[in-house]
């Protein structure tokens, strides 16, 4: 009597194959088609459209974020100065190297991934918990603000630097930063739920799951980390390199960590870490939130810092999983 | 003096020891036999506060310490030595057996009773916990734990890791508190010493008690003998 | 170059208590607490608003310790229970972002409400000659206040009961316990202790420099150094430490600049994690 036990899933070709990967991908889609319709309610004021421009790019932080931490548990506290290799790195060479802006933001994007691969090589290779490689990261940033600060020459210093490759191309209109980002961040996504699906992926849930568990089931809990920085890494820079040419000027200020890194946390947290959307839920939302809490001025900070404590006291799954689970419980198993 | 009372105990959720009753009474030397991961050590954090109790009772002199946070437990008569010792390495032998009797300061007659008990604790009294060899260690373990004075005193596996010879002084020193009045609670793998020394004993396997008489019944039964005393 | 050195020294001191509260807190309980800075800097502007208001110095400092810490047992009576209820890396984690979250709640407000305001404490006085080199009443002060106080925690921790008690619990919490110390009073008194050494950097700080209410993250990106290079968890570490880096942070700022002096601490603090983790004087784990 032949067994009907479950052997290993292979994905059959047919239909079946292809309603699963569309399930897989139509998130991205109706978020990404949601999001293209911003523009027509708001695509006349200057000032709105640069904070959906902005949203977008912490968009895109938070996604690059939540493959670093999110997947491999790297408490990586150098988000901003990541991106803000990128932004510089690419800046510098379009104006001053005279490499065109295309090659320029690749670069930037590579130079990135290999500072943040050698971040997590050092994490792995000296086995650094969390504590210490949260204190490493957040060293770097603040020792690559003070770079960008010290560097005058190189780097316009605490002026900053006016970035002219870009000036009169798409990029600098209102309207189409916004969709260039908006690539950007549905490309990030299919990055990540590609990620998801894969044996890397599989690798990433193993080894947040229980390590030693993971390393002993032949998991190389190492490489797997290296792999996370660097994509994490290079979706950074290419970020911050994008941004760059699209705003025409950066500054210390831009990348630096009460900027990027603290808001990056609180949107991951909120829209939940490991999810896909959760970035982009949080993105969105604390987006909004900055703008509505405008003129409390400083409060602001306060605010924050009162929304860290009860994200991370009671609400640390995040609102995705919140709502997963809602759903769970009335539709059902959902996969994973 | 202590009663247990269907206690059940575990971690992750999942139980060690099921449903475990017994009861030293006050002057008794007790015995918990069982070979490794028969569930001594877990059923003894749970007596003294350091692992969860998933249900059941303790009763120490007929006060339940169930829930009681460990300090408490530890100033309220009951002195537990683990196998693990827990000394503390950056603290000289002087220091660790003068915090035995915290929240008090430490007894001058206590120390002497400790020091003659042990005498090689006495030539090494500022030499740093971290640095002493296991024997010595352990014998630092027991004094500390006595400074506090205790009437019930427990120890967990106090001959594992002991020479032989080191292994009968320990328990030389545990028969001079046993003729003194002290109650004692002893868990071991090691069997022969313990039987020689206690009046009772439980025999435990996977969490659950097997056997119960005095040590002369458990010294004679065969599968006792046969599971911890190495005899065909 | 004597100058620096003695200034190096009077700022070495200071940084010292600055790692040392930090170094403690995370030795009782493995949270590294970001808000370090903040409640120094709670502690230099309750100062400040006194005076303002009249009273004299003596009793505008004691107000201030006292504010800063009692904010400190009030943060880990509150939220530093379940950081304490988590173990392992689940503990650290959540103790960083809690603490961070804290730290902008602090700063936020007191950045909001007393924009402007900095604490400056004018010791009046010639200045005195030490070792050949002029020093400011102010400098000397602080050197003082600074020495002392670390004298006294040594003699608290090495020879108090009490003293000995904490000690016991970051050496092995579980023995502590069986011999009746209770952790979390101690984690608390702790906590609470630190709050108060920070309030005391940030007042002996500002009798040579302004105290400005911004300061909160400088300080705990400070004591964050300092505590790394001494080693997690080890008072005399993190004097040591301390001093040393006060006085490479004085003579670098005077022949390099003072970005440079940054990045050089910070990395200071990166290679000893990187080949020293345990620090100057701290345990491997």
């Amino acid at each position: 009597m032949t067994s009907t036990k479950s052997e290993p899933t292979v994905p059959a070709a047919g239909s079946r194959a292809r309603r699963s990967l569309l399930a897989a991908y139509a998130p991205i889609g109706i978020a990404g088609a949601l999001l293209a319709l911003v523009p027509l309610s708001i695509g006349e004021s200057r000032l709105l459209m640069g904070l959906a421009v902005g949203g977008l790019l912490f968009a895109a932080y938070a996604i690059a974020f939540n493959v670093i931490f999110g997947s491999t548990n790297q408490l990586f506290l150098c988000v901003g100065a990541l991106a803000g290799i990128g932004g510089y790195t690419s800046g510098i060479l379009a104006d001053r190297a005279g490499v065109g802006m295309p090659l320029a933001m690749v670069v930037a994007a590579v130079v990135a991934a290999a500072v943040g691969g050698v971040i997590s090589w050092i994490a792995v290779s000296r086995s650094l918990g969390v504590i210490f490689t949260g204190i490493i990261t957040l060293a770097f940033s603040l020792a690559f603000h003070n770079l960008l600060l010290g560097q005058r020459d190189l780097t316009g210093g605490e002026t900053g630097l006016v970035i002219q490759a870009g000036e009169g191309s798409l990029l600098r209109e209102l309207v189409p930063p916004y969709y260039g980002l908006l690539a950007l961040v549905v490309g990030y996504l299919i990055v990540y739920r590609l990620l998801q699906m894969s044996h890397i992926g599989w690798a990433f849930r193993a080894l947040r799951d229980d390590e030693t568990t993971a390393e002993l089931a032949g998991v190389d809990v190492a490489r797997y980390r290296i792999y996370a920085g660097i994509i994490g890494s290079a979706m950074l820079g290419l970020a911050g390199a994008l941004y760059a040419h699209t705003e025409g000027y950066i500054g210390p200020s831009t990348y630096s960590f009460g900027e990027v890194d603290v808001r990056v946390l609180v949107m991951l947290a909120f829209g939940g870490i490991g999810t896909l959307l959760g970035p982009l839920l949080g993105a969105v939302v604390f987006t909004v939130l900055d703008e509505v809490l405008v003129e409390f001025g400083q409060l602001r900070v306060l605010i924050y810092g009162g929304l860290i404590v009860v994200l991370f006291l009671g609400f640390k799954q995040g609102v995705i999983t919140a709502i997963t689970r809602l759903f769970g419980r009335f539709g059902g198993q959902r996969p994973a | 003096m202590l009663e247990v009372s269907g206690l059940s105990a575990g971690y992750h959720g999942e139980d060690v020891v099921h449903e475990i009753d017994f009861s030293v009474a006050s002057g008794e030397a007790v015995i918990i036999i069982g070979s490794n991961g028969a569930g001594k050590t877990t059923l003894f954090r749970a007596i003294c506060g350091l692992g969860p109790v998933s249900t059941g009772t303790v009763t120490f002199e007929g006060k339940s310490i169930t829930a009681m946070p460990v300090h408490k437990i530890s100033r309220s008569g009951l002195a537990y030595v683990p196998a693990e010792r827990h000394l503390f390495p950056q603290m000289s032998v002087g220091e660790n057996l003068g915090l035995g009797a915290f929240p008090r300061a430490p007894d001058p007659a206590t120390l002497k009773f400790v020091l003659d008990l042990f005498p090689r604790l006495a030539e090494r009294q500022n030499q740093h916990a971290g640095t002493m060899s296991g024997g010595e260690q352990q014998m630092l373990a027991v004094g500390r734990a006595l400074m506090s004075r205790p009437r019930l005193l427990m120890l967990d596996e106090p001959s594992t890791g002991l020479a032989p010879k080191l292994a009968q002084e320990a328990y030389a020193a545990l028969e001079v508190l046993r003729r003194r009045g002290m109650t004692l609670l002893i868990a071991e793998q090691q069997v022969p010493l313990a039987l020689k020394l206690a009046d009772r004993g439980y025999v435990v396997e996977n969490g659950r008690i097997h056997k119960t008489g005095t040590t002369e019944m458990l010294a004679n039964d065969p599968d006792v003998r046969r599971a911890y005393l190495g005899v065909a | 170059m004597k100058a620096a050195v003695l200034d190096g020294l009077v700022l070495g001191l200071q940084f010292g208590l600055l790692g040392v509260g930090l170094t403690l807190v995370y030795g009782l309980g493995g949270v590294l607490n970001l808000a370090h800075g903040a409640l120094a800097v709670v502690a230099a502007t309750v100062v400040a608003l006194l005076m303002d208001a009249g009273l004299p110095a003596g009793a505008g400092v004691a107000a201030g310790l006292a504010v800063a810490g009692a904010l400190g047992l009030l943060i880990d009576s509150t939220l530093m229970r379940p950081v304490y209820r988590q173990t392992g890396e689940e503990r650290v984690l959540l103790g960083l972002l809690l603490t961070l979250g804290v730290a902008f709640m602090i700063d936020g407000f007191l950045v909001w409400r007393f924009p402007l305001r900095g604490l400056s404490l004018n010791i009046g006085g010639e200045a005195i000659s030490i070792l050949g080199v002029r020093m400011r009443s102010g400098s000397l002060l602080a050197s003082v206040v600074s020495i002392l106080v670390g004298v006294l925690l040594v003699v608290f921790f090495r020879w108090s009961r009490m003293g000995r008690a904490i000690r016991s619990v970051i050496q092995d919490e579980e023995g502590a316990q069986l011999v009746g110390v209770n952790p979390v009073a101690a984690r608390r008194l702790i906590f609470g202790l630190s709050a108060v050494l920070a309030g005391l950097v940030a007042i002996t700080r500002s009798m040579t420099s302004p105290v400005q209410v911004t300061a909160g993250i400088d300080f705990t990106i400070l004591a964050l150094i300092v505590t790394v290079v001494g080693g997690l968890g080890s008072v005399l570490g993190a004097f040591l430490a301390g001093i040393l880096l006060g006085i490479v942070n004085t003579i670098s700022s005077f022949y390099i600049g003072t970005y440079i002096t940054t990045i050089m601490l910070l990395l200071a603090a990166a290679l000893t994690i990187l080949f020293r983790p345990a620090g100057l004087l701290g345990r491997r784990r």
